[in-house]
């Protein structure tokens, strides 16, 4: 037995040298990566868990996800080709489309403050990948995509509006959004576990993002000052995925925008998540 | 063959809420002023665990001991790979089983059965891997018709049969475990102590934390006595309950 005094190192035995050195930050972040990529069963049945337990007991379950959407189109729609003087045929289709991919961007950045935070409990009690919990977040809210996407099609039919082959470029863009998604996510979710002040920052800039972004209006009724528009990048991320469906061209820039994103906003978290990821189980 | 060594490991928590103000109160008045200091930014650090360096090896069945905040949970944290080491090192062989927390993981809407896959998933086992298990466990909690029904109405005492049986029903190399068995009857604690032995004797370890010398003198055969986040004592359970007997006596 040891007792405090006395040399402890003893009782250790002498040090190995044959034990494996602790690989570095940088190693032990890449890592997290890989393994949550791998367990995408774990992260797919929680996002699925998170979906199915929110509307438990309810008569629509989840169908009411795309209830609501669809009342805030009929609404929007009606009023706003009335104040705008559009064409409900041409209008509808680009709001539905402009409001549902603005939906799953701003609830991606909303949850992505709370990816660490909002599972606390689970951090603290079991090691998972941290990549595992805002895998979950951004899979939860693809999949509510997936709900509002049904209208897509409804109010198509409905207004009238066919769709070509231009369409599949859609796919593309909503990859490169989850990309981006993930990484907002992780840099997102740290900040708000480490500064308690930075969810609701997000939140305000949120709303008033939703305003001034081209998302119910279009970017051409800025006139000479279009570029304010076509330099916005969240303008830029729901272009991508709207302009093939609707079959149009996209903005002049949106592609460079969300590529430059991409590549610059994943070089930004890999170095914070490297420095930082071990702490973040202190900081929630 | 599992082991664990710890090497001049420690660990500090940063307390961020705390103002200037506070601080000072804190620093001053700490019942446990001890384990306070401050680190290069000027804020308040909490040194939860200081330069252990110690091995637990295969068969070993450690009682961790100490009174309140000496570090216990945080030592069973840091073991189970979720508190990283602010310095030191802690090098681990084996697949690490914690049971720090009875409801974790748990949905309370969901059954016992779904509790169950619940549980596993958690535990980084695949739904199929998981399923051949159920049965067992099922068995093991002795739960009967309640196994389907939400979880929300079973009692402390059920829910402990269920989160242990689950945990255990994949054989861990490590277990670790907070001082949350007394929630169990005798008969399912002689059951889980029957179920933990064969587990350590096919070389595996286990670390539990308790308050109860009683309790680990059962299940237990070393002792780890820590105060302020620091090691007392370590050794057979007999001589580290000695000494922390005699130095609650001394207090």
């Amino acid at each position: 037995m040891t007792v405090a005094g006395k040399p402890l190192s003893a009782q250790a035995g002498p040090v190995q040298t044959n034990r494996p050195a602790t690989p570095n930050r940088g190693r032990l972040a890449l890592r997290d990566l890989a393994n949550g990529m791998n367990q995408h069963w774990l992260w797919r049945a929680m996002a699925m868990q998170d979906i199915v337990l929110r509307y438990r007991g309810s008569v629509l379950g989840p169908l009411w996800l795309t209830f609501s959407t669809a009342i805030m189109i009929a609404a929007m729609g009606f009023v706003y080709s009335q104040i705008f003087h559009l064409d409900p045929e041409r209008y509808v289709p680009f709001l539905t489309l402009g409001l549902l991919v603005w939906q799953f961007i701003s609830s991606v950045i909303t949850d992505g403050c709370s990816a660490f935070m909002s599972v606390q409990h689970a951090i603290q009690q079991v090691r998972l990948p941290y990549t595992v919990h805002v895998l979950r977040s951004v899979f939860r809210n693809l999949l509510i995509l997936g709900h509002n996407a049904v209208l897509i099609p409804i109010v198509f039919l409905m207004m009238g509006h066919g769709i070509g082959w231009e369409a599949l470029m859609v796919i593309p863009g909503l990859v490169l959004l989850c990309i981006n998604g993930f990484w907002i996510s992780i840099l997102l979710g740290m900040l708000s576990a480490r500064f308690r002040d930075v969810p609701p920052i997000v939140a305000a800039l949120l709303q008033v993002i939703f305003f001034v972004t081209p998302v119910f209006w279009t970017v051409e009724t800025l006139g000479k000052y279009r570029h304010v528009g076509d330099f916005n990048p969240l303008f830029a991320a729901i272009d991508v995925v709207r302009a093939p469906l609707l079959g149009e061209p996209f903005a002049p820039y949106s592609w460079q925008i969300v590529g430059t994103m991409t590549v610059g906003g994943l070089l930004v978290t890999a170095v914070f998540f490297s420095r930082f990821r071990s702490r973040i189980a202190y900081w929630v | 063959m599992a082991s664990l060594h710890l090497q001049d490991l420690t660990v500090e928590f940063p307390i961020y809420q705390a103002n200037g103000r506070s601080l000072k109160k804190a620093l001053f008045s700490a019942p446990m002023g001890t384990n306070l200091a401050r680190d290069a930014a000027n804020r308040i650090l909490v040194r939860a665990l200081s330069h252990l360096t110690l091995t637990i090896d295969k068969g070993d069945r450690v009682g961790l001991i100490g009174p309140n905040g000496s570090g216990k949970t945080t030592l069973l944290k840091t073991l189970a790979g979720i508190y990283e080491p602010t310095s030191g090192a802690l090098h681990t062989q084996g697949r690490v089983s914690a049971l720090l927390d009875v409801q974790m993981g748990m949905n309370p809407d969901a059954t016992g059965r779904e509790n169950i896959m619940l549980r596993g998933m958690y535990m980084g086992i695949h739904p199929k891997d998981m399923q051949v298990h159920v049965e067992e466990v099922v068995e093991f909690t002795e739960l009967g018709p309640y196994i389907d029904m939400p979880v929300r109405t079973y009692s402390a005492g059920m829910m402990l049969r269920l989160a242990f049986a689950a945990s255990t029903c994949v054989e861990p190399e490590i277990l670790l475990m907070d001082e949350w068995l007394a929630a169990g009857d005798s008969h399912f604690l002689a059951k889980a102590q029957k179920r933990m032995e064969d587990f350590v004797q096919r070389s595996s370890l286990m670390v539990l934390a308790s308050h109860s010398l009683e309790l680990l003198e059962k299940w237990c055969n070393k002792g780890l006595y820590l105060r302020n986040g620091n090691v007392i004592a370590y050794g057979p359970l007999a001589e580290v309950a000695a000494v922390y007997q005699q130095s609650l006596a001394e207090t």
